[in-house]
């Protein structure tokens, strides 16, 4: 039980560099994707928080990005392996096209996690501890403190620009 | 297997947090925790090979929700502030 909760923080550290490596190379908090997403980054800046870090959010609200590439990819993984992290990839893909979404990021991170994951499990870990790390992750993002996670954004943002 | 009790109380807690909070704006972001954590709680509830079919059929069908609630709230339309 130990070492499950233990895979688990550490599937949640992996992932969430994962996703925000990748949602921040394909450029999530420059600016809305779409209208929503920027009323959503506005609400973020209201409250107190930071309107580039809100982009991102509001980006990841709006289409399935690296982050739900992340947790379909280990669904994948757990139901099919490999090919099915990749059926995952195929799935998030048409998502994106579904929600107007022109950007690649979240099926270039379910692609990548597939693989990174894949790894992982040849180490001991399962699929489980990494669907559970992934929602962990986007907790620590989205549901706990907008005005700080935005922040942190913003600023790992502002190392990329 | 604590993989899906944690993903319970995640979107239980996401679930509260959306009530709680008043700007339609920002209840989005919990209500996407929450969706997460049913995504992943139906893969590891349903061992079946189409889970993640329906998985990822929940998310993006969720996602496309938030995203026409997020460009109606941006209208200034629907009401809800």
């Amino acid at each position: 039980m130990l070492d499950e909760l233990i895979h688990i923080l550490a599937a949640t550290i992996i992932s969430w560099v994962l996703f925000v490596t990748v949602d921040i190379l394909f450029q999530l908090p420059r600016t809305g994707g779409v209208s929503g997403a920027s009323a959503i980054a506005r609400d973020i800046r209201d409250g107190g928080g930071s309107i580039h870090g809100g982009y991102m959010m509001g980006n990841i609200v709006c289409s399935p990005d690296a982050s739900a590439g992340t947790l379909l990819a280990a669904c994948g993984l757990l139901v099919a392996g490999i090919p099915g992290g990749l059926a995952a990839a195929v799935l998030v893909f048409i998502g994106n096209r579904i929600c107007h979404d022109p950007g690649y990021a979240g099926t270039t991170g379910a692609v990548l996690a597939t693989f990174v994951i894949y790894g992982f499990m040849q180490a001991g870990f399962a699929a489980s501890d990494f669907i559970a790390g992934t929602v962990l992750a986007i907790l620590t993002i989205q549901g706990l403190s907008h005005v700080h996670a935005s922040a942190l954004l913003a600023r790992l943002w502002g190392w990329r620009t | 297997m604590i993989a899906l009790p944690l993903i319970g109380i995640i979107a239980v807690f996401a679930a509260v947090r959306v009530v709680a909070e008043r700007k339609t704006g920002r209840k989005l972001p919990y209500l996407n925790v929450m969706n997460f954590a049913i995504a992943g709680s139906l893969v590891l509830l349903l061992d079946h090979p189409l889970s993640l079919v329906a998985a990822a059929a929940y998310f993006v069908g969720s996602t496309l929700e938030s995203n026409a609630i997020a460009s109606t709230y941006a209208k200034g339309g629907g009401g809800g502030r």
